[in-house]
């Protein structure tokens, strides 16, 4: 258990930029869902996700690369009556059970990557697709559906190097997310995350 | 040989990473939490104008080997529960041979050669099942007037059928009036069979009627 939830700590790259190797990044996240998909599908938070990246530093300031990431979400309802059909109804527990699987191309900004500054804020913003699989229990019967829908995700947060003039360091960031789906009467699943984690160059 | 053995190191991580990471909702739930029970009914059905029922005195097992009328204990725990919640509904018990208003089937139902029960088919080919003569109709065949859907199977179903015999002389046919389906782990458990039908009773009100 205790390497899972180690395992879980993963990626996103934010490091005060040089021309230096590309940064790998991992980091542990933190999901709350917003609007429809909390108040219709899954309002828990999610502790079970992880992000990572690989961001090439153009410059001091910008860095450009990929991030990919997974969350779970998950709820159970208490038992209640359903219309599952015409003149049907079926009492049931319900389970609401949605792992997001974002692959994005990102890109991060960090205003005073020009100064030595040893905290460095950043923004970042990331578009691409997301992998959903929504899976819905009556009880123990379920039924799923997988998808590609839309990305959009902006983020801010600081990154701070273990040592001043390393690469290596830790961030400490959150991000809004724009998940476009759009099936079973939900507009959405955004959500927001707040993430933790390291980066360290790849040599 | 060194990256090969990388990538697949990575890979290997990353599915245990988010097998980890997953929480699998059927693992979180009970033995009661488990069970669904699922009601229909025929709309153009007045369920007050029927005022009498009989049920079968024993249980239809279905399953892939044919099938067979049993009185297990779990059995037994459903006639009673039906029995007891019809009465609380305002429907007077008869015996099969003073004409009831309704009959009542009960059945098992186990995994099938296809896993899937087809309730359009159920009683189309009743075979052994309880022959329409048992009800003093015999000659005639059952009927299902309106939809049923087509169920997975997996540790199997009690059905619970009501069947219209008060116009089954009028229309040339018993058709079907109601059914209740409880499905999920320990519904053959007697303990289980009250609470049960309860519930299959509860979410249907529309069922009662006044002496």
């Amino acid at each position: 258990m205790l390497v899972l939830v180690t395992a879980c700590f993963a990626f996103s790259g934010t490091v005060i930029a040089q021309t230096k190797p590309i940064l790998f990044g991992l980091n542990y996240n933190y999901a709350a869902p917003l609007g429809g998909f909390k108040s219709d599908v899954i309002s828990n938070g999610s502790a079970r996700g992880f992000s990572g990246s690989f961001m090439y530093p153009v410059n001091k300031k910008w860095q450009l690369g990929l991030s990919a990431g997974f969350q779970d979400f998950y709820q159970k309802y208490p038992r209640d009556i359903y219309t599952t059909g015409n003149h049907e109804t079926t009492s049931a527990v319900l389970s609401n059970s949605i792992q997001i699987i974002p692959v994005l191309a990102k890109a991060t900004y960090l205003p005073m990557g020009n100064s030595n500054t040893f905290i460095q804020p950043y923004i970042s913003a990331a578009s691409g697709i997301s992998l959903v699989d929504f899976r819905q229990y009556l009880g123990e019967f379920g039924s799923n559906s997988s998808n590609a829908v839309f990305t959009v995700q902006a983020g801010a947060g600081i990154t701070m190097p273990f040592k001043r003039g390393k690469d290596a360091g830790l961030d400490i960031g959150a991000g809004y997310n724009y998940v476009g789906y759009q099936k079973f009467g939900i507009n959405n699943l955004n959500h927001l995350t707040a993430n933790v984690g390291v980066h360290f160059p790849l040599r | 040989m060194k990256i090969t053995q990388l990538i697949t190191a990575g890979i290997t991580g990353l599915t245990l990473l988010i097998a980890g990471c997953t929480k699998e909702p059927i693992n979180q739930l009970s033995a009661e939490e488990s069970r669904i029970y699922t009601s229909s009914y025929d709309s153009t059905i007045h369920f007050s104008d029927y005022k009498t029922f009989s049920i079968a005195d024993s249980v239809t097992v279905i399953d892939n080997s044919g099938n067979a009328k049993t009185l297990t204990a779990s059995d037994a725990a459903y006639i009673d529960a039906v029995k007891k919640y019809m009465i609380q509904r305002g429907y007077v018990q008869v015996a099969n041979d003073q004409t009831p208003d309704i009959g009542i089937n009960i059945n098992r139902i186990y995994q099938t050669a296809t896993g899937l029960v087809d309730y359009t088919d159920y009683y189309g080919n009743y075979g052994g099942y309880f022959d329409p003569y048992y009800w003093g109709y015999g000659g005639y065949g059952y009927y299902v007037p309106y939809n049923y859907g087509i169920y997975q199977i997996t540790e199997g179903l009690v059905s619970i059928d009501m069947f219209d015999l008060k116009n089954a002389a009028t229309k040339g046919k018993i058709n079907l009036m109601w059914n209740g389906l409880a499905r999920g782990t320990g519904i053959f458990n007697s303990s289980n069979a009250d609470a049960g039908v309860q519930t299959l009773f509860s979410q249907s009100p529309y069922l009662t009627t006044v002496q």
